[in-house]
């Protein structure tokens, strides 16, 4: 059903004029996220409490409106891209911080907070939220269980689904369930709330979540090691996770990587074709120091060299400041490529995280795109972004081989699609070859949830075949 | 719409990778919490427009306008995106097409007749000779009992101003999109000030006439420093950094190093030196937007009242203005108080003591 001038009144009647937009500038803004497409929103909503949220799926529903939920409108995949329009629904101003219970070590929130505004409230009471995802200064909690994201620290801590106790979620009908519990634990019983996490949207509107906790490490060393061959590098990763040492981050940056930091940003890293970043954290520094141990000697056992190594909170930041500039130093690269978000977080298993950086740049070469190869390979998740004129079309094609022969590759190790940025669109027909024998039953499992599928429709397991012309693409293309 | 200056910027709008990061700090969007309100629902605009895939509209113009040039955006950027160029380029265009306020219309039309963004004819600067040129910018001009702080100040310090009679920088013809004005004026600054080396009083000034020009230019306060000697006031303040200060010239330590040795002790509100929070008086909002500007300034100075800090202090005479008015408002609802005071002012204490 298209927006008619009736549903924005009775949309206003819900939320209040002031937190409706519909102007073309606020739909096309709301249209977009940081993925490579785009599409045209319908009206954009802003609830500001639970009641606004199910009068507004029940009027949604009984109308057959899409409805696409959105928090920072920060994912890489286009999971808030409304592609057949409808109502975005912006999250953002339900985000207050409820209740922190640091004898229980949990925390209830609104799905709007913001995941470094929750840790900055956190930090009086020794206590923190640990996914860590890069965006976390701009991602929203609502959007982080949506996406089950993750970052730099996932190694030690997991991903988002493992922080999350439970939550409230309003369904496609209007109804708000309960899910999870107050507990570490919790047996059998299909845990819906684990369902959730990761769902993009496509089940339910999140209203509140329970987060467990972590004590902030009182200890936390970094070191840098350098590496003549890739290899040596990824086999370090591997002998470090198997040896059972414990890292709570554990990095690698390929040469492009390396090089891209230096030319654009003169960050002075070594001329190496890789380099390993570990790290340890922990209350007892003896333990500390027996991790950096471990894992330094690995480095050196696969000839890592120049280890530097540090628990002061300035050299660590120098020592990562490589890591944390390269989206940036991707960026300028060279003057007229543009860094987009296409096959850029696969995961694949520890023993083959060198083994996929060299497939990377072959595909790469082979496509005349750059692509560069880095992550969090402690988790098996391997970052890349493909460089290219956004304005050839012949650039695109090359990017869209090169994203096929990458997941191709990523299945035959048995990796998967996404390990942390999510599915979206974009990533949408790698992973559909992927989960190729349980499609039918995630088919199922949105029809339960969502029978009239006008919960951002046409994501995941219903997104079109081709991520290219799934939506109008972002850029200028000729 | 021509679109002859956003084009320039076609690829640094490829460039932008959409991280959203540039929310965080974004002063007008803590106020609205509307993304279209962002530097990157900005970049956006400005692709659709220069794409054709937005008409230009008085909406789409007023959203571009809607900014406070504080750069927070820039300093936090993912890509190292040039926000305000692509703003600047957008809002030339958008002028030229007729979506100018009339209030912007009026200072442009100001600076070209007078010299001066207020229009006002009285506003003279106290010319005299010396041996360091001084610009002293239109803000101070109006406030003439600052701008004699000030230069007693250096005097006292043993610094000969040369003080010309000056016109505006040019800076608010060109961020307000005013590009024709802005070449013809600015063909006059540069006959005026062949000088390479200027020491400027008001931030803005201090930061344009740096880029822009080419100049070096020492603010006031790098100045001062250098001939400071040591007192004790035994006052306790926070700093407020004026973002063309912090983030533009980089100027953090300077300030502080000066109250330090005047024996203020600073209580540092958490958004400090680059990533302090707008006080919401810049990008002309102050002129056309009032109660965004209000809003904005009081934020921050609820961050200043949070420190518990009897006073707030910055050597920006437009933060001076808007945070004053923040803090009077917040003391007649009851809200908590703050003094707010310019640096010339504590600075001059110490000296005349």
């Amino acid at each position: 059903m298209p927006i008619t001038k009736d549903s924005v009144r009775k949309l206003e009647d819900i939320v209040g004029t002031d937190n409706i937009k519909n102007d073309i500038a606020d739909l096309y803004i709301y249209g977009s996220d940081s993925s490579v497409h785009k599409a045209l929103a319908s009206v954009v909503v802003r609830p500001t409490k639970t009641e606004q949220v199910q009068a507004i799926l029940r009027y949604a529903n009984a109308e057959l409106i899409p409805v696409i939920a959105r928090g920072s409108g920060s994912g890489m995949s286009g999971q808030a891209v409304p592609i057949d329009g409808g109502i975005v629904m912006d999250m953002k101003k339900m985000n207050r911080i409820l209740e922190i219970r640091p004898e229980d070590m949990l925390c209830r929130v609104e799905p709007g907070v913001v995941d470094d505004d929750l840790n900055r409230a956190l930090k009086p009471h020794g206590l923190f939220y640990p996914p860590a995802p890069a965006s976390s200064r701009v991602a929203t909690i609502g959007g982080e269980i949506a996406n089950n994201a993750s970052g730099i620290r996932s190694v030690k801590y997991g991903a988002t689904r493992d922080s999350v106790l439970g939550m409230k979620v309003v369904l496609a009908n209007g109804d708000l369930i309960t899910l999870g519990s107050n507990t570490r634990v919790e047996a059998s019983g299909y845990q819906l709330d684990r369902l959730m996490v990761g769902s993009e949207g496509t089940l339910g509107i999140i209203v509140e979540a329970t987060l467990l906790l972590k004590p902030i490490p009182k200890f936390r060393c970094l070191a840098r090691a350098n590496f003549d061959k890739l290899k040596d590098a990824g086999e370090s990763i591997s002998e470090i996770i198997a040896t059972g040492a414990l890292p709570s981050m554990l990095e690698l940056m390929d040469n492009i990587a390396i090089t891209a930091v230096n030319t654009t940003l003169k960050m002075g890293l070594p001329d190496v074709e890789a380099i390993v970043m570990f790290e340890a954290d922990g209350k007892v520094k003896e333990t500390v120091d027996a991790e950096m141990k471990l894992m330094k000697e690995i480095c050196e056992k696969h000839n890592g060299y120049g280890i530097e190594m540090s628990y002061d909170t300035a050299i660590r930041t120098k020592l990562y400041a490589g890591r944390k500039k390269l989206f940036a130093a991707l960026s300028r690269y060279q003057m007229g490529l543009s860094c987009t978000s296409l096959a850029d977080d696969m995961a694949v298993p520890y023993s083959k995280m060198a083994e996929c950086a060299s497939k990377i740049h072959e595909i790469a070469k082979r496509n005349n795109v750059v692509m560069t190869a880095y992550g969090h390979c402690g988790s098996g998740c391997m970052h890349t972004k493909i460089l290219m004129d956004p304005t050839k079309k012949e650039q695109w094609e090359g990017a869209k081989r090169a994203v096929e022969e990458v997941y191709e590759y990523v299945r035959s190790v048995g990796g998967t699609t996404s390990a942390e940025h999510g599915i979206g669109l974009s990533k949408a027909p790698a992973w559909k070859k992927e989960k190729a024998d349980s499609l039918a039953m995630l088919k199922a499992i949105k029809k339960a949830f969502d029978p009239n599928n006008i919960l951002n429709p046409h994501k995941l397991q219903d997104a079109p075949e081709d991520w290219f012309s799934a939506t109008e693409i972002r850029y200028p293309v000729e | 719409m021509a679109k002859k200056y956003l084009k320039e910027w076609n690829n640094e709008l490829n460039i932008c990778i959409r991280c959203a990061y540039c929310f965080e700090g974004c002063p007008v969007f803590k106020v609205t919490g509307w993304e279209t309100d962002t530097a990157r629902g900005k970049t956006i605009l400005a692709y659709g427009v220069v794409s054709g895939e937005l008409e230009p509209s008085q909406y789409i113009a007023d959203k571009l306008f809607q900014c406070t040039y504080c750069r927070d955006c820039s300093e936090r950027c993912s890509a190292n995106v040039s926000v305000v160029d692509i703003l600047a380029a957008a809002r030339a265009d958008l002028v030229e097409a007729g979506f100018a306020s009339d209030t912007h219309k009026g200072m442009a039309k100001n600076v070209k007749e007078t010299g001066n963004i207020f229009g006002d004819k009285e506003i003279k600067a106290p010319t005299q000779q010396g041996d360091v040129p001084v610009f002293i910018g239109c803000q101070y001009l109006a406030r003439p009992n600052q701008t004699k702080m000030y230069l007693k100040i250096l005097e006292k310090l043993g610094v000969k101003p040369l003080i010309k009679d000056e016109i505006c920088c040019g800076y608010p013809l060109h961020a307000l999109g005013f590009r024709k004005e802005f070449e013809e004026h600015k063909k006059k600054f540069l006959e005026l000030y062949p000088e390479k080396d200027i020491v400027a009083l008001c931030p803005t000034c201090a930061a344009y006439i740096h880029e822009e020009y080419g100049k070096n230019v020492k603010h006031i306060t790098q100045a001062i420093l250098e001939h400071l000697p040591e007192k004790n006031l035994g006052l306790k303040a926070t700093y407020h950094d004026p973002c063309d200060l912090s983030r533009v010239m980089g100027i953090t330590e300077e300030p502080r190093e000066i109250l330090k040795k005047l024996g203020v002790e600073i209580i540092e509100m958490p958004q400090n030196r680059k990533t302090s929070q707008c006080c919401g008086g810049g990008g002309g909002i102050l002129m056309s937007d009032v109660n965004l500007s209000d809003d904005i300034a009081s934020l921050r100075i609820k961050q200043a009242i949070a420190t518990g800090a009897p006073l707030l202090i910055t050597p920006c005479p437009t933060c001076e203005q808007v945070l004053k008015k923040a803090a009077a408002v917040m003391k007649e609802k009851g809200n908590g108080s703050i003094q707010v005071k310019n640096l010339n002012d504590i600075v001059w204490k110490a000296l005349k003591s």
